[in-house]
């Protein structure tokens, strides 16, 4: 055994795997204590091999496994050697530091749902989240709660219950009438100072966003954004999944160190729960001092925008475009996608060919001399895919094209073809999606 | 007074492509870009120069190379530039990063009055949109998020009153001086920088702040200050052109596939 | 006849003196432009005055029947100047100088050729007033109160001279009178008078004659005809290359960009618009003129002249000036948007009489506009972007250039190895019908053994449509990136798809010192015809082929003939010309950077250019250009008739007709 010991465990030095880099932000260099990592321009390490002493902090921290341990062949004899006998000991390392915080963080329980609302009426992606919940919940072990925050909200607590949650923080008060950032997240503070949940979760609306930038640097803990999927690995941590760099890659983010664990989701993502009125929660009130005098923001005006007129289309901000294009055929088959777009909330988009017909007002024209657009579903129907209509909606993220070409450009860059009438396919996707929606 | 302005330089990310063999990112020969949000918080910024006599200052924290980019914010008209670059900011998370940003707006404060501090919605590359609020938090400013037009700004009364997008309504919100805004894209049309101005941005000085300079305790900042850690990168599952079905003579088979897909993928939502 | 010398003296001397004066107002304002050299190539200057100003050949050429009228009228002025001479010394010293006093065989043939020209420009004199008073041109001001009262004076001046002769004819005074017929014949008018009446006829006639030449002459300065005194040294000074280029600029900080005061002009731009004529030829020819939008170039380069003549005294005293030149409504001489409509299609100085070159200081505006102001429409604000950002106009990732390629073994150029370079260009790598046209020459190119290869995803654009923009600062970066990546690879001989990348090439770059050998695809398959190197087996029967010219490859580089023998090798019958055609085509309305904005006055010019070939019934229309594709196809789609008539490059005829 003494002689054993005396084998000096080879540390190796960091290497960077070719093409794997994504440019982070300079993790791996700020991670480095010996300063043996420089960033070049294109924002990739140089590593100087002379400073490295092998301390693997950068290999940990490569978000996209960008480096590894580099070991001569010697080296490599050496560690198999190690490894042989480690393995015939049964020894494992474990960190110290690792432990301590695991006792830390431990005070922390339960997942909390943050239930958003405007004026009462609750957004659709509070109860998906309790539904998403209740799945961490039954992997950790512990109770899924609620938190209700606003003026006269009673019924929220209720259907938070139905909607699977066990208990309910609710702060009920004039002052919350309209979000105000302020307001609300210091309520929050309040209670999460006071409950200390380990995970909590808010929908990625511009309202939660809002408002979980805030929380999270209030109580300094890890916020991660815009999460697609959740999951709890062996150590009980969050996965949160989420996609960056403009949807190209998807990222798990982990906040190991400070509590609770933030995230924002996605709507639309997670299932909706099962909803049931005879559940059985509780509900527990609280009050914070904040008065009206206080909030310095003051809401004086909310338009919506079904009140606000369909004059004024928003091509620009729309998430859903139906656009027509030549293959229209005609002015009044307008109508046809107008109710395609409204099947699906979206508005209606046209080409220049359509505008110089005269079918379409020039302020729907896509394209190079039109609007430049990005919305998550682009619909063209009956649109060839010029070079000059493509620059102006090439970056949307989901293209759907019906034409009668399948040689059409347009298809070149849809997402989804199909190679049809568009008098046959519209009329069939707008029953098709009625169906659907009559089904859940 | 001043409007200090944000901006971040990203890579590209539209241009980004990933290699379908291997999985993973092709990033040769993608540029370094100011964070298209960031141009139109500038614009908005400038705007407000142009209308209330406003200095405005851009920061940025980034690599050294980040120069280029307020080089390119002076052109456009901002007044100073400021590069917070430094090791130990790199690495940093959202909630790192605010911690770097909101001490040099303090620092600026101390100077100068500050009327409005800018961001842009989100980034391209991060995309997390939580850099503004935690700047504003830090602070103790209001913070106006999702802001798509500044009605107006009362110098008198110290009050700036905008319009907020959120999903299906708009919000026209007042508030005190100083406050924080993000902007999105719809709120301007950035403008083109003149000749001029561009060769007076080529060789004007930008302020190095480095952590000599601002002398921060190293475990709020950078990766050391960082509360969420990225464990893992991976590609999304992509979805590549393909045409379905045969909509020329099942049009209503292939619209159901449409619609099944569209639903599988969560892209929409019939709830 | 006894003219009052002591009274001539005065009135001849104060009317030169004002005349002299009105000039050099005039000219010393033309000094305040910035240099310009023209006093290069003197030999060849001359020559051209000597062909296009004395011999006229702009006036007549072009077809324009009135232009004739006008050669006439010009050389009986030139001739009459010399009879007006004598006539102004002859009244100084009335016994010393006359023509009278030459030898008959001299005297009688001269007096015979002022009589008759003398008629001659009577004529034509009212054959112009008629024709302004009947069928007036569109466009030109052909009612101006400037014209008639020039052609009044000129009548006035005829009959006065024939009245004169007339009374001097009755006074048996003129030893000539058989050799003046139409004096003569005026002198029957006052055959009857007596010898005092006649004396004081005479008089007066010679009075009003005098009266007359001196008011003509010091009306000149100040009006349109100013251009007599002008334009035949504006044909001297004129640009002895095609103008087909644009003037670098200068980059450093403490320049202004562009022209947006008057006297940021070369003083040849504001000579030149002391020259115009206001014969309205270019707006005839102008595309945009034409088809209802607010240019009208003629107008432009008036509008120079105004802006000059006020604020000319302003900046010679160093004070503000009172007029801007560049404004809409009323707040400047010239509306942005006239400059905006520009195709820089250069159909109006192919057929200016005095050689105005309309499109730089087009361009130099658009550059004030742009470099200084950052004002232009605001389509061109992504395009800017893009071509700044990513080198292309859509913004495309750059590494989808070689796209069109992926099906291909297509080589990389490299010197030694390969020949060519092929310059496919923007639209050729990006737009998918213009991709076809990159497969026919690729096609085209392997089938001839040419030896060729590509810079791939390195091509950069070329920039042209920045420059004829105005935005020459990020032209002036991209030509230099250009330059040195054809300088880097050694690049000598290039082969482009696009009519705009081979002037630009061809043209501009040489600012930036590089020579290149440009060929256009069109002059090179015409080559390879011609020299057998392409074995045609007939193609499938395009019908009726019309030909529509590049601007950029007829007017701007001459290139007419290669399109033609090339489509007539393949189809063994002459492609149908246009009504306009050649020298005097249409534009497409793509040119000029025009195909980046939106064209929302007037109809459109694609629109008016596809009607314009629909009248001569094709079945295909040949273009050489990928602009000119885009805009025969998207107008042929809104006349409805893209199913009857289909439009291909001259490429895809030659590609599809070669021997399988
Ligand atoms: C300077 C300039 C600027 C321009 N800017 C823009 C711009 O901003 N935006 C823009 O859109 N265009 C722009 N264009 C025009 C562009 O070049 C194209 O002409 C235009 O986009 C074509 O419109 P389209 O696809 O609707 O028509 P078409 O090209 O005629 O296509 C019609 C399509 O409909 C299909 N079709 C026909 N009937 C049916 C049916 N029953 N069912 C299904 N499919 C059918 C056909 O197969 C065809 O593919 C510009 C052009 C120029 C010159
Ligand atoms: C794949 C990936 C995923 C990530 N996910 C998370 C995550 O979920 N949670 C998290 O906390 N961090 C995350 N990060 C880290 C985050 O991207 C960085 O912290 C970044 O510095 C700021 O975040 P952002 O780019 O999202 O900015 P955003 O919050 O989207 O930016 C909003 C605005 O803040 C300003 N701004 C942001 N950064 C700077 C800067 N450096 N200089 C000047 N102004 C700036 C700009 O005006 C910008 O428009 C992730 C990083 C990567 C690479
Ligand atoms: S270049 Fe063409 S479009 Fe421009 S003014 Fe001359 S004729 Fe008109
Ligand atoms: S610019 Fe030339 S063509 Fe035009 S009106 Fe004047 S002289 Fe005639």
């Amino acid at each position: 055994m003494e002689e054993e010991k005396k084998i000096k465990r080879p540390r190796g030095v960091a290497r960077l795997i070719v093409g794997k880099c994504i440019a982070c932000g300079a993790r791996c260099e700020a991670s480095c204590n010996k300063d043996a990592i420089e960033m070049n321009a294109k924002g990739e390490p140089v590593i100087n091999t002379a400073k490295c002493i092998g301390c693997r902090k950068c290999v940990k921290v490569c978000p996209a496994e960008a480096i590894e341990m580099y070991f001569t062949p010697e080296e490599q004899k050496i560690l198999a050697e190690i490894a042989a006998r480690e393995k015939k000991a049964g020894v494992k390392e474990v960190s110290t530091e690792e432990a301590a915080t695991l006792a830390e963080i431990k005070e922390y329980k339960g997942v909390w749902v943050f239930v958003e609302h405007n004026e009462g009426v609750p957004a659709v992606v509070s109860w998906e989240l309790l539904g998403a919940g209740a799945e961490l919940t039954k992997k950790l072990g512990v109770e899924l709660c609620s938190v209700v925050i606003g003026d006269k909200v009673e019924n929220l607590c209720q259907e938070s219950i139905a909607c699977g949650a066990s208990k309910v923080y609710v702060i009920d008060s004039p002052v919350f009438h309209y979000y105000r950032t302020e307001a609300y997240y210091k309520a929050i503070c309040y209670l999460v100072d006071k409950y200390k949940p380990e995970i909590m979760l808010i929908g990625a609306t511009g309202l939660g966003r809002d408002l979980a930038g805030a929380v999270a640097t209030k109580l300094s803990t890890g916020l991660t954004a815009d999460c697609t999927g959740l999951a709890i690995d062996d150590k009980g941590f969050l996965l949160q999944t989420r996609p960056a760099f403009g949807g190209n890659i998807m990222a798990t983010i982990l906040t190991e160190r400070t509590r609770p664990q933030m995230a924002t989701v996605r709507p639309h993502v997670m299932p909706m729960p099962t909803y049931d009125k005879s559940r059985k929660g509780e509900i527990i009130r609280e009050a914070v001092p904040i008065k009206e005098e206080e909030i310095a923001a003051k809401v004086l005006e909310v338009v919506e925008d079904a009140k606000s007129g369909a004059e004024c289309v928003d091509l620009e901000g729309a998430e859903v475009i139906v656009s027509g294009g030549r293959g229209m055929k005609a002015k009044e088959n307008f109508a046809l996608l107008q109710q395609l777009a409204d099947e699906l909330g979206g508005v209606v988009g046209c080409s220049r060919a359509v505008v110089e017909a005269k079918w379409m007002p020039v302020d729907r024209q896509v394209g190079q001399t039109g609007k430049t657009v990005r919305p998550k579903i682009y619909i063209a129907c009956g649109i060839s895919g010029a070079i000059q209509h493509l620059v102006g909606m090439q970056s949307s993220d989901v293209i759907i094209a019906i034409n009668q070409d399948k040689q059409a450009p347009i298809f070149e860059v849809a997402t989804y073809g199909i190679v049809g009438d568009v008098f046959q396919v519209v009329p069939a996707l707008i029953k098709g999606i009625k169906e659907s929606r009559g089904k859940t | 007074m001043l409007v200090v302005t944000f901006v971040k330089q990203v890579p590209d990310t539209t241009q980004v492509k990933v290699d379908p063999v291997t999985g993973t990112l092709v990033r040769e020969g993608v540029p370094f870009i100011m964070n298209p949000f960031d141009v139109h918080a500038l614009e908005e910024s400038l705007r407000l120069k142009d209308k209330y006599g406003f200095r405005v200052i851009v920061l940025s924290m980034g690599p050294p190379n980040t120069e280029v980019t307020l080089r390119k914010a002076l052109a456009l008209g901002a007044d100073e530039a400021i590069l917070l670059s430094d090791r130990v900011f790199g690495g940093a998370d959202t909630l790192a990063t605010s911690a770097v940003l909101a001490e040099a707006t303090k620092k600026l404060a101390q100077k100068e009055e500050i009327a409005i501090v800018m961001c842009g919605k989100q980034t391209i590359d991060g995309d997390t949109a939580q850099v503004g609020p935690g700047i504003a938090t830090r602070l103790g400013y209001p913070q106006l998020t999702l802001v798509d037009l500044i009605v107006n700004v009362d110098l008198q009364a110290k009050k700036v009153k905008v319009r907020r997008r959120l999903e299906g309504r708009y919000e026209i919100v007042e508030s005190p001086l100083p406050s924080l805004i993000s902007i999105l894209r719809r709120a301007n049309r950035p403008r083109y920088p003149v000749v001029p101005r561009r060769l007076m941005a080529q060789d004007a000085p930008v302020e190095l702040w480095n952590n000599k300079v601002m002398g921060l305790k190293e475990d709020t900042i950078g990766l050391k200050g960082s509360a969420t850690q990225v464990r893992k990168i991976f590609s999304p599952e992509r979805t590549k052109g393909e045409i379905l079905g045969d909509g020329a003579n099942k049009p209503e088979e292939t619209a159901k596939l449409l619609i099944d897909k569209l639903l599988a993928k969560n892209i929409i939502c019939l709830k | 006849m006894s003219v009052n010398v002591a009274v001539f003296i005065p009135v001849l001397v104060i009317a030169a003196a004002l005349f002299i004066w009105s000039c050099f107002r005039r000219f010393r304002l033309v000094l305040l432009g910035k240099p310009a050299n023209r006093f290069r190539n003197i030999g060849k200057r001359v020559k051209s005055m000597i062909y296009f100003a004395f011999g006229q050949r702009c006036t007549v050429n072009h077809g324009y029947k009135f232009g004739l009228n006008h050669l006439v009228l010009f050389w009986c002025f030139m001739i009459l100047l010399i009879a007006n001479t004598e006539f102004l010394l002859h009244g100084l010293s009335p016994n010393v100088i006359s023509f009278s006093r030459l030898t008959h065989g001299v005297y009688y043939p001269l007096a015979y050729i002022f009589d008759v020209l003398s008629v001659l420009a009577l004529a034509s004199v009212i054959i112009a007033i008629i024709r302004r008073l009947v069928f007036p041109p569109y466009y030109i001001q052909a009612r101006s109160r400037d014209a008639f009262t020039i052609l009044g004076l000129i009548a006035v001046l005829m009959l006065a001279f024939f009245s004169l002769h007339g009374t001097e004819i009755a006074q048996g005074k003129e030893i000539a009178a058989k050799y003046m017929p139409i004096s003569n014949a005026f002198s029957h008018i006052f055959s009857g008078a007596s010898a005092g009446t006649l004396g004081a006829y005479a008089n007066a006639f010679w009075w009003l004659h005098a009266v007359v030449l001196l008011s003509f002459l010091n009306y000149l300065p100040y009006s349109k005809h100013m251009h007599i005194l002008t334009s035949i040294p504006n044909v001297f000074f004129r640009s002895t290359t095609k103008v087909n280029t644009q003037l670098p600029e200068e980059f450093k900080k403490g320049n202004t960009f562009g022209v947006g005061q008057v006297n940021q002009f070369s003083w040849k731009d504001l000579f030149d618009s002391y020259s115009c004529t206001e014969c309205g030829r270019c707006s005839n020819m102008c595309p945009a003129t034409y088809t209802g939008k607010l240019l009208n170039p003629r107008l432009v380069i008036h509008d120079i002249k105004v802006n000059l003549l006020k604020n000319g005294p302003l900046i010679a005293q160093s004070k503000a000036t009172n007029m801007p030149l560049i404004g809409g409504g009323q707040e400047g001489s010239i509306a942005d948007e006239v400059l905006w409509a520009c195709t820089t299609c250069g159909a109006c100085m192919e057929v200016c009489p005095v050689f105005i070159e309309h499109v730089p200081k087009i361009v130099d505006m658009r550059r004030n506009l742009v470099e200084m102001k950052a004002k232009f429409p605001t389509e061109l604000l992504p395009f800017f972007e893009n071509i700044e950002q990513r080198s292309n106009p859509w913004g495309i990732v750059p590494s989808d250039r070689i796209k069109w390629a992926a099906d291909l073994n297509v080589k990389p150029f490299e010197a030694g190895k390969t020949e060519y370079l092929f310059y496919v260009g923007c639209f050729g790598a990006f737009d998918a019908r213009s991709r076809k046209v990159t497969l026919s020459i690729a096609q085209i190119l392997n089938t001839a053994g040419i030896s060729w290869g590509i810079l791939g995803k390195d091509e950069l654009c070329c920039g042209d449509s920045l420059r004829r923009l105005g935005n020459e600062f990020v032209f002036d970066r991209m030509a230099r990136d250009n330059v040195k990546i054809f300088k880097d690879r050694g690049v000598k001989k290039v082969i482009t798809e696009c009519p705009h990348c081979y002037n630009t090439l061809k043209n501009d770059y040489h600012q930036y010192g590089i020579e290149l050998d440009v060929i256009h695809h069109t002059e090179l398959l015409n080559n390879l015809i011609k020299s057998g190197k392409l074995s045609l087996n007939g193609s499938k029967d395009l019908g009726n082929v019309v030909f529509h010219d590049s601007c950029y490859l007829g007017r701007y580089n001459n290139i007419y003939e290669a399109p033609r023998q090339a489509v007539t090798s393949v189809t063994h019958r002459v492609p149908t010309e246009m009504e306009r055609n050649l020298e005097k085509s249409f534009c497409c309305g793509a040119g000029g950077g025009r195909m980046w904005m939106e064209e929302s006055t007037g109809k459109r010019i694609d629109v008016e250019r596809v009607e314009q070939a629909l009248a001569k019934n094709p079945s295909t229309i040949c273009v050489c250009c990928p602009y000119c594709l885009t805009m025969f196809e998207d107008g042929l789609k809104d006349k409805k008739a893209d199913e009857k008539v289909q439009v291909l490059d001259l490429a895809e005829i030659v590609a599809g007709a070669l021997k399988k």
